[in-house]
């Protein structure tokens, strides 16, 4: 307590130099967090989109198709598959899909589409299709009175085709067995709007899809989403363990580009933290050094009367660390509403703005644990280490020598 | 009586080479003996300074031995020497050398909190501790708000509090008017004769050195008359 008192009292009095020490400190720490709270928020704004968006947090094909899709790469018990996936507490929901690309047809015009069939219902609870329809309404598995299946297609399409919601879309591909697949389908609902990545996509309902393309009940990809974010590779491999036939990837491995981007960003990001802690550190050492060849006398009677050398290493340690502390806590009160602010609201962006390849056109940061304690870590760590030194010579003064020096 | 603190050929040299080398001390042989209230006295530069660090374990000797209570002290190094001083010796400095951001109270505290003395037993020594060197009232102040005498009180009553074997006080009153000096010398020798504490200064002070019961000379580092009144 006493030791304390003198740590604390010791760092009053040089009033000036430590303001600005723990100024630069909080300042630096500030810095780090909005630093890491934008980088954060930003990509994990960018991870969530493409996840819910169509990626999921794992996904399952056959051998290679994410990489070289061909029609015949089948997963061929879906049903047995969904079964498994639907009894694994960790995950949330799953959705089947199969792919073909086809030419789409009206009357007029045609134009060139990638057909997405789709477990309807399972689909609107694994990814945001059914938000980004813009006209119609989302379909169901049933044939109209003249047999034809329903279709949602994207703006691009419905643009090219000039074919609006209740129109006939003809599509041509080619079915798994070599065969010509071609059928009618009614348009039900627009998709997005013509700039978005779904302009040419056709979602069809899976029955209706796997029946275009005889199928005969596979699938080619399943997409999953977990309950917990962070838990994607972990779980990517529990299931790879209990699907050997099959290939199962976490999103980190399926965006892999924007995966690495995002490495690469986050390490620039830590480089530069790395900078601005370095400045900082400076100033801290000049000044640990300084208050010690000052107290250079006192540390000498500390001595003489009785202090151990690693008593005295150990107050410049714990007043290095209380000045520290008192700013990061002052750095955190100024940090928290700020990041909460940037967090929760956010800043409009004139321009729309790259993360990774996703556009994003609204600025906002994450408010974490990890994004206020990571700096907080690091610059403690860094202010005890830099004690040591200045300790050490603290520790090292000689009584006589001290006492003689006035 | 028993030998509290004794130097056999106690030798301390400055500097490597023949011709330069100062001896501070040299070849010393002095046994102080419990309850003494002796004086070094010299002329500055006579190694009263060095002579005093030698006895309390400050510096190490280049030749000779030290022995406190049986005990080579110039044997010792690091954390065990650091110890056996905050148990064994108190030291009063010329120029106070009180713990600046510490009040008359906490200065006086500070070692007992590192031997470990409980906090109520700590409180109840200080307050004795300051009504017997006469700063009763005065324990909350810091050194800048405190007299050259009292900040002086305070570092004997720093010194004492340990309860020490025996106190090594270097020139104490060399920074105080002599009135303020003379009373601080009573206040020692009170305490010397209520406590049978054993107490070792230097000064080169006449008026100040008549009041010792031992006067060791030093001249060039060596003992030239060890007179017992
Ligand atoms: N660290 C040192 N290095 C070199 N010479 C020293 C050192 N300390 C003391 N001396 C010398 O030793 C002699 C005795 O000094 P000191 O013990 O301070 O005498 P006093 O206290 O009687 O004035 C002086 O000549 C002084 O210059
Ligand atoms: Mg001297």
């Amino acid at each position: 307590m006493l030791l304390l008192k003198l740590a604390y009292r010791n760092i009053f009095r040089q009033r000036r130099r430590s303001l600005l020490t723990a100024l630069s400190l909080a300042g630096g720490y500030i810095l780090c967090v909005f630093s890491f709270s934008l980088s954060e928020g930003s990509y994990s704004n960018a991870i969530s989109f493409f996840i819910l968006d169509h990626t999921g947090h794992i996904q399952i094909h056959l051998d290679d198709y994410r990489l070289r899709p061909k029609i015949h790469k089948t997963i061929d018990d879906p049903q047995g598959l969904s079964e498994l996936l639907d009894a694994n507490e960790e995950i949330e929901s799953h959705t089947l899909r199969v792919f073909a690309p086809a030419i789409a047809y009206s009357e007029k015009d045609n134009s060139p589409a990638q057909v997405i069939g789709v477990a309807l219902e399972r689909e609107r609870s694994t990814s945001t299709l059914a938000a980004k329809i813009t006209a119609g309404e989302y379909i169901d598995n049933a044939l109209d009175a003249e047999g034809y299946y329903s279709a949602m297609i994207g703006a691009g399409i419905a643009n090219s085709l000039n074919i609006g919601l209740g129109d006939e879309l003809i599509l041509i591909s080619q079915g798994a067995d070599g065969s010509i697949a071609n059928d009618i389908f009614i348009v039900k609902a627009i998709v997005g709007n013509r700039a978005s990545p779904d302009r040419t996509t056709v979602f069809l309902p899976l029955t209706a899809a796997q029946e275009f393309l005889s199928m005969y009940g596979s699938v080619h990809e399943v997409s999953i989403l977990l309950k917990d974010d962070g838990e994607a590779r972990v779980q990517a491999a529990v299931l790879q363990d209990q699907l050997p036939e099959l290939t199962v990837d976490p999103w980190q491995i399926v965006e892999s580009t924007f995966y690495q981007s995002m490495q690469a960003d986050k390490q620039g990001n830590n480089f530069f933290m790395g900078f601005i802690v370095f400045i900082v550190f400076v100033g801290v050492l000049n000044t640990v050094l300084m208050s010690v060849l000052e107290r250079t006398r006192e540390f000498g009677v500390l001595k003489a009367i009785g202090s151990r050398p690693l008593k005295i290493a150990l107050m410049i340690t714990l007043e290095t660390g209380l000045l520290a502390s008192l700013s990061l806590v002052a750095g955190i009160l100024v940090s928290l509403p700020l990041i909460a602010w940037f967090t929760f609201l956010g800043i409009e962006l004139a321009e729309p703005m790259d993360v990774g390849g996703i556009m994003m056109s609204h600025l906002t940061g994450e408010l974490s644990l990890f994004v206020f304690g990571m700096p907080l870590l690091f610059i403690i760590g860094f202010a005890l280490l830099i004690s040591i030194p200045a300790g050490l010579r603290a520790a090292r003064i000689s009584p006589t020598e001290a006492m003689r020096s006035n | 009586m028993s030998g509290v603190i004794s130097t056999t050929d106690v030798c301390r040299y400055f500097g490597d080479d023949e011709e330069t080398m100062v001896k501070a001390v040299d070849r010393v042989s002095i046994e102080i003996v419990r309850g003494e209230f002796a004086t070094i006295v010299g002329p500055s530069g006579s190694g009263k300074t060095t002579l005093l660090h030698l006895l309390g374990g400050l510096d190490n000797p280049t030749s000779g031995s030290v022995e406190l209570s049986g005990t080579n002290i110039a044997a010792m190094s690091g954390a065990v020497l650091s110890d056996f001083r905050r148990d064994h010796i108190g030291f009063i400095f010329q120029s106070y050398n009180l713990i600046p951001v510490f009040s008359a109270e906490e200065n006086i505290e500070y070692i007992m909190l590192l031997q470990g003395v409980e906090a109520s037993e700590r409180k109840r020594r200080v307050t004795d501790m300051l009504q017997q060197v006469g700063l009763e009232g005065l324990g909350d102040r810091r050194p800048n708000k405190l007299s050259g005498g009292q900040q002086q009180r305070v570092a004997v009553a720093r010194a004492m509090v340990s309860h020490p074997e025996i106190i090594l006080a270097d020139e104490p009153t060399a920074n105080l008017d002599s009135k303020t000096g003379i009373a601080l010398l009573d206040l020692m020798k009170e305490l010397n004769e209520n406590h049978n504490m054993t107490f070792v200064f230097s000064t080169h002070d006449e008026k100040i050195m008549n009041r010792a019961s031992r006067l060791i000379h030093l001249h060039d580092g060596e003992v030239d008359l060890d007179e017992r009144k």
